[in-house]
């Protein structure tokens, strides 16, 4: 996966409804777009461009089953974005050992 | 999935000398960045060097003394210099508490992620990734000496 595409994750991610959307789906279950679409506090035509939001940065994925549309998360493409914070919080922990070194001296 | 950076230790020193050690021109080179130019104050705007990997702006939003220090900066990148509140940044915060039985707690906040637009975060993981990956090696050797 891109530099790119992390990066659109977390664009993603970065709005209230979305995240909501994508904590329903968090324990790896698809739902119907329908029942994704509920109680969100948008109209279903909102919810559906969010959700498309999701799709476009890869964060999750549709299924066609029968006349309705599951949607399920895509992991993989969550990983990436918490390998990418991993990477930050590891540098983050070694400046702040070098802090706490110097000033325990 | 998280937006933030948060990290936390508690370290055996004064909240004056902690502070003192993050918000100070002269002690924060002995840990962070290698040199400190323009105004390390709040309301100041400072540009760190790391040697070989490069420059960054910050702009410094507080200094409390001796709790509460903020900046922001464009995190990591081909590092960013120039005015950091004119491109989306992000907030880096650090908060000293005192324990009740002596020494602090150190709390580090990042904020800010997702407001980064495409192509300042791409071509700063691009440069990030290479400076990760020599910290790590760093940190590596560190713990391999320590076991030997």
């Amino acid at each position: 996966m891109s530099q790119t595409a992390v990066v659109q994750i977390f664009k993603a991610l970065g709005d209230p409804v979305r995240l909501q959307i994508v904590q329903r789906l968090s324990n790896g279950v698809p739902l119907c777009m329908g029942e994704l679409s509920k109680d969100l506090g948008i109209s279903r035509q909102g919810a559906r461009k969010q959700i498309q939001a999701l799709v476009s940065a890869n964060v999750v994925q549709l299924h066609p089953a029968g006349r309705e549309v599951k949607v399920q998360l895509d992991t993989a493409a969550l990983a990436q974005g918490r390998n990418f914070i991993a990477k930050l919080e590891a540098q983050w922990d070694q400046r702040l050992q070098a802090l706490k070194q110097l000033v325990e001296q | 999935m998280q937006n933030i950076i948060q990290r936390e230790l508690s370290i055996n020193a004064s909240a004056e000398r902690i502070y003192n050690a993050i918000a100070t021109a002269e002690q924060v080179v002995k840990w962070f960045p290698e040199a400190v130019t323009g105004e390390y104050r709040a309301g100041g705007q400072a540009v760190l060097s790391f040697g070989e990997l490069g420059q960054s702006s910050i702009y410094i939003e507080a200094a409390q003394p001796y709790r509460y220090f903020a900046y922001r900066w464009v995190p990591g990148s081909n590092h960013f210099v120039g005015d950091v509140r004119a491109v989306p940044n992000t907030l880096v915060e650090f908060r000293i508490e005192e324990l009740s039985g002596g020494g602090c707690k150190v709390s580090l906040t990042e904020t800010g992620f997702a407001d980064l637009p495409t192509d300042i975060a791409e071509a700063s993981f691009g440069q990030n990734s290479r400076g990760w990956d020599f910290m790590l090696q760093r940190l590596q050797q560190h713990f391999s000496m320590e076991t030997k």
